[in-house]
This record gives C-alpha cells, structure tokens and sequence, in this order.
C-alpha cells in the first residue's frame, strides 16, 4: 500500500523538485527579457535624439534614402525606422539571450543558431546599403558619359544599370543571408544571363552594320588609325 | 456686351460677339493634344455640401480637353477624402484628390520643413502649391488652369475661355487671369474695387510711374482667383500662402515673364460666389485678415523693387487713398443708380474705413519687419533641396487614390 502511495506522490514530488529547480532560470530569463527590451527601448529614445540632433532624417531626404522609402509605401520617418529596427534587433537579442537562460537543449541550439546568423545579417546589411550606394554612382556615371556622348536614350540607359546593379545587389544580399541560395543563384544566373544574351542578340541583329563596323575595325582599323593623340 | 478696350501693358481679351462654346471646346481639343492640360480645384470638403460644387462637377463631366483634374482637398478627415472621392468618380477623366490632412502628405510637409523649406500655414495658397508640384511630378500636363469650387455660376465656357489663350500654341500667353462683373441686385468685390484700385492710384501718385503698379493696374479684376499658366511658370514662382496669393502670384509673373506674354480674359458676364463679411468681431478675421494680407504683399513687392518706405509716407498713403476711395465710392453710386441697383453708401463708407485700418496694420508690419514675406519657395528650389520630393509626393497622392 505504502508503495502505491509512493507511486501516486513521486511524480508530483519531482515535478515539484523540477520546478523549483527551474524556477530561478525562469526568473532569470524573465529579468533579461524584460530588462532588455526597456534597456532597448531607452537606447530606442536615446537614439531618436541623437538621430533629431544629426539632422539625420534631412541627410536621408537628401541622398534619397528617404525617396526610396516612400516608394515603397513606408511613411514613417528613417530616423524612427531606424531607431525600431535597432530596439527590434535588441528587444529579439536580449530575448534570445533570456531564453538561453532556462538552460534547456532545445532553446539553446535555437540561441547558438540566431548567434550564428548574425553576422550574415549584418554582412547582408552592408552589402545592401553600400550595394544601393554603388548603383547611384554607376547609374550617374553612366548618365554622365552617354549625356557626354549625345546618346539620345541616356537616363534610360543609366535607369537600367541601376537596375542591373541592384538586382545584383539584391541577390548577393539574398546569397548571404542564405535564403534558398540555389534558387536565388539559378535566378540571378537566368536573369542576368538573359539581359546578356539579349544585349548581344539585340546588337548583332538590330545593330548589324555597326557591329560589321566594330569587327572590321579589328587589325586594318588600328593599322590605319591616325597617329595624332591629343595633349 | 464689353468694350473693347486694350489696357496699356498686358492683352485684354474681351467677349465680342458671339464666341460659340462648341468652336471653343472642339479646338481646345485638339490643341490640348499638343498641350494637355491639367485643372486644379483647391476646395475644402465643407465645399462638398455645399450646392456650387455639385454645379461645377456636373459641368466638368463634360468637358473633353481636360487631361487631369486635380483636387486639393482641405480639412477633411480620412472618411470625409473617401467621400469626397465618390462625389468626383462620376468625372470620365483622370481625377486625383490630394488629401491635404492626410497621414502621406502631412508627412510630405514635415519632410519639407525639417529641411528648411517651410510651405506656409494651411490655405488656397499651400494645397494649389502642392497641387502644382503633384502636376510637376507626374509630367502629364505643360498647362495648369485653377479656379475655385465655391462659383454659384460656374458654366463650361468659363474654363474653356481661360484656357484658351494659354492652350492654344499661336497666343504666345504664359498666364492668363481671368475677369468678370460680380452684380446681384448690387455690386459686390469691395476689396478689389474700394481697397486694391484705389491703393495702386494713391501709391502710383506718391511714388511716380511705377511699372509694377501700372501692371496691377492693367488687370480689371487683379483678385480674381481663376487663372491658367503654364507648368513652367509654376515650377518657378514662389507664391504666397495667405490671402495676398492673386497679388503674389501676379507680382511673381511681372518678376519673372515679359508683360507681352501675359494676358486677362472676360471668362463670364456675372460671377457669383459665396460673400466674406467685413470683420468677424475681433478685427482680425473677415475681409480684414484678407486686406492686410493684400497690403503687406503690395508694399513688400514695392520694397523688394526699390521703393523706400517710411512712417510719414505711410500717412500720406492713408490721406491719399481714403481721398481716392471716396472719389471712386461716387463714381460707382453714378454706375448703380444708372443700371438700376441698390447701392449701400453707408455699408460702402464702413469698408472704405476698415481699408483704411488696415492699410495702417499693414504699413506698420513692413515698416517693423520688411522681410517677412510668407512665400512658399518654388518648386525648382525645392526639388534642388530635397532631390526626390517630387517623387515622394506623387507616390504620396497616388497611394491616397489608390
């Protein structure tokens, strides 16, 4: 009988142990948790401070960052995006770092794995702002040069490097983040191909004579090319 | 039946004959195919109850020469812009309403002025500002016409006379002001005919031939708030975002066109819309907000050509036009008693009066602070600060119409 009662109470017994156990790594994560979404939601403040201070929403208006945000139906302000970004970025951090505090296997692998990711997220980051960067240069110098060259299509021609550039941008971002890197290399691999293939198809057939031109222009082109160079 | 009468500096067109509505439409047709035009309709949605409007819409529907309307909606709530967009969906061309009180556009101003660039206090002069730059934006039209939404007579002709001189490519017209009588069983338009007129005779007097002042003078109706000009014109005028917008604008147009290339247009034989009294109360509201506003844009205009003012050219000015105002006060009663209508001499002398007011407020603020001219920087000023404005407002106006 007495067994029988041991078998009734032991379960109880070591779920209470377990809980009590368990308890403190609770209270932890709680801490942590909390802790670090108001430690990220004062960094939030301090940083729209420091953002109004900067003037950073007129640098972003100016450079088109803000132009870019609009397109896409965003209408808060980049400073704001930013500073919710960064807190949501913390608020998850410090999350993850609470759960790692109830010390379970499962949890754990979870946190070592968000970890692990973070630097592909940054590095995509950087890839993406310096990446939207470039493609403003390009796509101006491109402007630039065709303008200078009396190319009657030149902004379109400078719209669809920027195109070309960001498309790229997007997937070497996409690449290093590791989302469905196969499909994303195939992708890029058939679009950027294509626009290729269709460059070259479009100047042989459509530009016949001036490709005749640029192919006999070869060794007798250079043989007979006037010697004067300019100062 | 006008006369036919040509000011000296700017091109009267007058109503001679009859013009023919159909001649007028049917060639704004295919000359708009050369230069699409665009209407804009400042209106506050209060408007949208009222009887005009519901008169104007029914005449825009049909009308064939209009590339887009643009409507600039003030003081209206997200419901109130949704309404306001079914009231104008039974138009059968492009109509786009800018939700001035909106979350995208409100956000469109912020933007501007964290950069420096402040658009002015909520008005007619801002949401046609905005409404120019939206045109702008979307390169649908080189020519703008506007007019407002409170005309009790409104009738196609009137859009089609405005029009006309700007559209059509064989007028070398970049702005055209449109004028009319404004007769009931009286004459109306106190501030044009016993403020504006009478001021430029008595500063024309203190000051000498004067070429702004004798452009001002050109214009029959120079308060009139219907116009058209080209999209080019309002890319580059800065306008004011007060009362004193029609002076503004007209001051912006002698700064930076040849008077040749400007024109004003007999748009209808009577024109009626809704009255402003005289004062609310307080002194401030009224026809008399709108004086001071009209004479600090005159007397700033002035400054910034050259004229030097001073207290006791002030007092002049004040003895000068309440003379001049009087003078004018028995050439209309002769014109009324003439035609028939009532005319209110004592009502007449107590807006002469308030004119006079506010002449002295308006001298004594340019004579405290000569540069504080409210104009809204153009819009090639602004898209130089903020390079992606204009496509931040179209995305703006679009997505609200979406």
């Amino acid at each position: 009988m007495e067994n029988f009662k041991d078998l009734l109470i032991d379960p109880f017994r070591k779920f209470w142990a377990g809980l009590v156990d368990f308890l403190p790594n609770l209270l932890a994560m709680a801490v942590i948790a909390i802790g670090g979404v108001l430690l990220s939601w004062a960094f939030r403040l301090v940083l729209l401070k420091a953002f109004r201070a900067l003037n950073f929403d007129a640098f972003c208006d100016r450079m088109g960052m803000t132009t870019m945000l609009r397109k896409a139906n965003v209408w808060t302000t980049p400073s704001v995006l930013v500073a919710n970004g960064v807190f949501g970025f913390f608020a998850v951090v410090f999350s993850m770092l609470g759960l790692s505090a109830l010390r379970l296997q499962a949890i754990d692998s979870l946190s070592v794995q968000f970890f692990m990711y973070l630097p592909r997220a940054f590095s995509a980051l950087v890839i993406l702002i310096v990446g939207y960067m470039a493609a403003g240069f390009v796509a101006r110098t491109v402007l630039i040069a065709a303008v200078n060259g009396g190319y009657n299509y030149a902004k379109l021609l400078a719209e669809g490097v920027r195109l070309l550039v960001i498309v790229m941008v997007l997937a070497m971002a996409l690449e290093q983040l590791q989302i469905a890197p196969g499909i994303v290399v195939a992708a890029f691999s058939i679009i950027f191909g294509g626009i290729v293939i269709a460059l070259a198809v479009a100047f042989g057939v459509g530009g016949i004579d001036a490709a005749r031109k640029v192919i006999n222009r070869g060794p007798e082109g250079k043989a007979g090319r006037d010697e004067i160079e300019h100062l | 039946m006008s006369d036919f009468y040509q000011t000296d500096i700017i091109t009267t067109l007058h109503r001679l004959g009859r013009p023919g509505l159909e001649r007028l439409e049917s060639e704004l047709q295919d000359f708009s195919r050369q230069r699409p035009l665009a209407l804009v309709l400042p209106a506050l949605y209060s408007e949208f109850e009222a009887e005009a409007l519901r008169g104007i819409v029914e005449e825009l529907k049909k009308v064939r020469y209009v590339k887009e309307i643009v409507l600039s909606l003030g003081r209206a709530s997200d419901k109130e812009f949704q309404r306001a967009r079914e009231f104008m969906s039974v138009i059968p061309y492009d109509v786009k309403i800018i939700h001035n009180e909106g979350r995208r556009v409100k956000e469109i101003y912020a933007t501007l002025e964290r950069n420096g660039l402040w658009a002015g206090e909520d008005g007619k002069g801002r949401s046609a500002w905005l409404a120019y730059g939206y045109i702008a934006a979307s390169g649908r039209a080189d020519v703008i016409a506007l007019h407002d939404c409170d005309i009790v007579t409104y009738g196609r002709e009137m859009l089609a006379r405005l029009c006309y001189p700007v559209v059509n490519p064989n007028i070398d017209v970049v702005f055209c002001k449109g004028f009319y009588s404004r007769v009931t069983d009286r004459m109306h338009g106190r501030v044009t005919r016993l403020l504006v007129t009478p001021l430029i005779r008595a500063l024309q007097k203190l000051i000498g031939g004067h070429e702004f002042l004798s452009f001002l003078d050109s214009f029959r109706y120079p308060l009139a708030g219907e116009f058209c000009m080209t999209t080019d014109l309002a890319w580059v005028n800065r306008i004011p975002w007060d009362w004193g917008l029609e002076i503004g604008m007209l001051s912006e147009v002698f700064r930076n066109y040849s008077t040749k290339r400007v024109c004003q247009v007999d748009i209808s034989d009577n024109y009626e819309h809704k009255h402003q009294p005289l004062s609310n109360g307080t002194g401030n509201g009224g026809l008399t907000r709108m004086c001071v506003d009209i004479c600090k844009t005159i007397f700033r205009v002035l400054a910034a050509e050259g004229v030097v003012f001073s207290d006791n050219f002030f007092k002049s000015l004040e003895v000068g036009y309440l003379r001049l105002a009087e003078d004018t006060m028995v050439k209309y009663e002769a014109d009324a008693t003439l035609n028939g209508l009532f005319y209110d001499r004592h009502g007449e002398a107590k807006a002469v009066e308030t004119f006079v007011t506010a002449i002295q407020t308006a001298s004594k603020v340019v004579l405290d602070n000569p540069m504080g001219t409210p104009l809204i920087p153009s819009w090639r000023r602004v898209s130089s600060g903020i390079p992606g404005i204009l496509d931040m407002l179209r995305s703006a106006v679009d997505e609200d119409n979406r």
